[in-house]
């Protein structure tokens, strides 16, 4: 398999966590604007771990998991009064204030007469564990999908399970939730902390893919983007915003001829896309089409074997 | 087992994990001289790549180079195809030609492979009529070392 491809492949593998990330809160019906925070938060623990602890790679990334959760359930409790405009500004804020701690951020240490470590806005490089351990391309390619299969695994279990119905419930009506005798702070709490995780492992994944990172990387677009997966791809179900990535990246990559006037092309085509799909390509919808049509299809297959 | 024997066992396993990583086998480290030059037509720079053993500053031979970019700050939505370099006739360099979308702070990612495998990363500021070290770059060398 080409280079090229497998790096654009492993881009679109590493981003899907950062879309589940933002799906999740979405399930809640809430906008955040800030799971960039958590990918970079997950990023740099990793890549401390690894570059600067000798940890292994699964260690770091379960370290990394566990910063984004940490990191989310932090900023959740305090903005849990807060609703639609007002939590998208805040995730937003708290975004950009961890996009500028990390500016800020010093930690190297001297490793084979070199400094290695994150050096503020000069960025953290040489997270070169995949290099150290003589991982291929391929070999991480099938780690990232390997991860992210079991992710959307356990967002479909979670679809079918009591929780996922309450996040749903919550997501339409918090009152009507709470009525209902489900425990919404505690529940939105959760999420935010799930959500945390699943961007902290994709950072993670993306440091040791890129064997660089700098603040600069874990702007607002980044975070737009997370946000624009799930409404692009469908909010329906959680291949919804792996679609969205699907095309995010796909589309870009074709338009490629068009050079810098590329974003321009694709905000475009964003735009035309939510006025005919609001909530996405797989919105609810489509989803409880496609699962009934599988279901008769499902139906004949075992009545004619 | 008794509560502080499956600690001990818990804290063994731990350790395991965390460190089985550091059991590196000793590998060649590179590092890079990064010169590019436009070349007259817009947004294309002809740049030259010096590659050094990162410890002993010997020329690296016998490695086959490719050069990509990304912009830092929206790696995802401004890049540039990878195009292999050629040798060039200096011990250690490398030749290669670059397109990019814009001007700006552009990190460009260079992927060693054949002899030595590695990839080094160079943030470089690339202006219509020179290119020199990244904005974040031309600050002062940071004196939080530990």
């Amino acid at each position: 398999m080409d280079d090229y491809l497998i790096g654009v492949l492993s881009n679109i593998g590493v981003l899907s966590f950062l879309a589940l990330s933002a799906y999740l809160l979405l399930l809640t019906g809430e906008i955040s604007f800030g799971q960039q925070a958590f990918f970079a938060i997950g990023g740099y623990a990793a890549g401390v771990a690894t570059a600067l602890w000798g940890w292994s790679l699964t260690a770091a990334l379960v370290w990394g998991a566990a910063t984004g959760a940490a990191a989310a359930v932090l900023v959740g409790v305090p903005t849990l009064r807060l609703h639609g405009l007002y939590f998208a500004i805040a995730t937003l804020a708290f975004a950009e204030m961890v996009r500028l701690l990390f500016e800020l951020f010093h930690y190297q240490i001297r490793i084979a007469g070199e400094w290695v470590g994150p050096d503020g806005s000069d960025g953290f490089r040489n997270i070169r564990y995949i290099f150290e351990n003589d991982v291929g391309p391929v070999q991480f390619l099938v780690l990232i999908y390997g991860l992210l299969a079991a992710a959307v695994a356990g967002f479909m279990l979670l679809e079918r399970s009591h929780l996922g119905v309450s996040f749903r419930m919550i997501g339409e009506d918090e009152v009507l939730a709470e009525m209902h005798g489900v425990a919404v702070a505690r529940y939105k709490v959760l999420a935010a902390g799930l959500a945390g995780a699943i961007a902290g492992i994709g950072g993670g994944l993306y440091a040791h893919l890129t064997t660089y990172i700098e603040p600069r990387i874990f702007d607002v677009m980044l975070g737009v983007h997370s946000l624009a997966y799930g409404l692009i791809g469908g909010l329906g179900t959680a291949f919804g915003p792996l679609l969205g990535v699907l095309i995010d990246i796909g589309v870009l990559e074709s338009i490629r001829t068009l050079a810098g006037y590329r974003m321009i092309v694709f905000g475009g085509l964003v735009a035309v896309l939510l006025i005919f799909r609001p909530r996405g390509l797989l919105d609810e919808i489509v989803v409880h089409q496609i699962g009934r049509a599988w279901r008769r299809v499902w139906g004949w297959i075992w009545r004619s074997a | 087992m008794t509560g502080a024997g499956r600690f001990q066992l818990f804290a063994a396993l731990a350790f395991a994990v965390c460190f089985a990583g550091a059991l590196h086998a000793a590998e060649v480290r590179a590092k890079a001289d990064v010169t590019c030059q436009p070349t007259g037509t817009p947004l294309q720079y002809d740049c030259t790549i010096r590659l050094l053993h990162a410890r002993t500053n010997e020329p690296l031979s016998d490695v086959a180079l490719t050069v990509g970019a990304n912009m830092p700050s929206m790696p995802l939505a401004h890049n540039v195809r990878p195009v292999k370099a050629t040798v060039g006739t200096a011990p250690g360099t490398h030749e290669a030609r670059i397109e990019l979308e814009m001007l700006g702070d552009w990190a460009l990612r260079l992927d060693l492979t054949g002899k030595v495998r590695d990839r080094v990363v160079k943030v470089l500021r690339f202006e219509r009529d020179s290119v020199g070290p990244a904005t974040a770059a031309a600050k002062p060398p940071s004196q939080h070392k530990h």
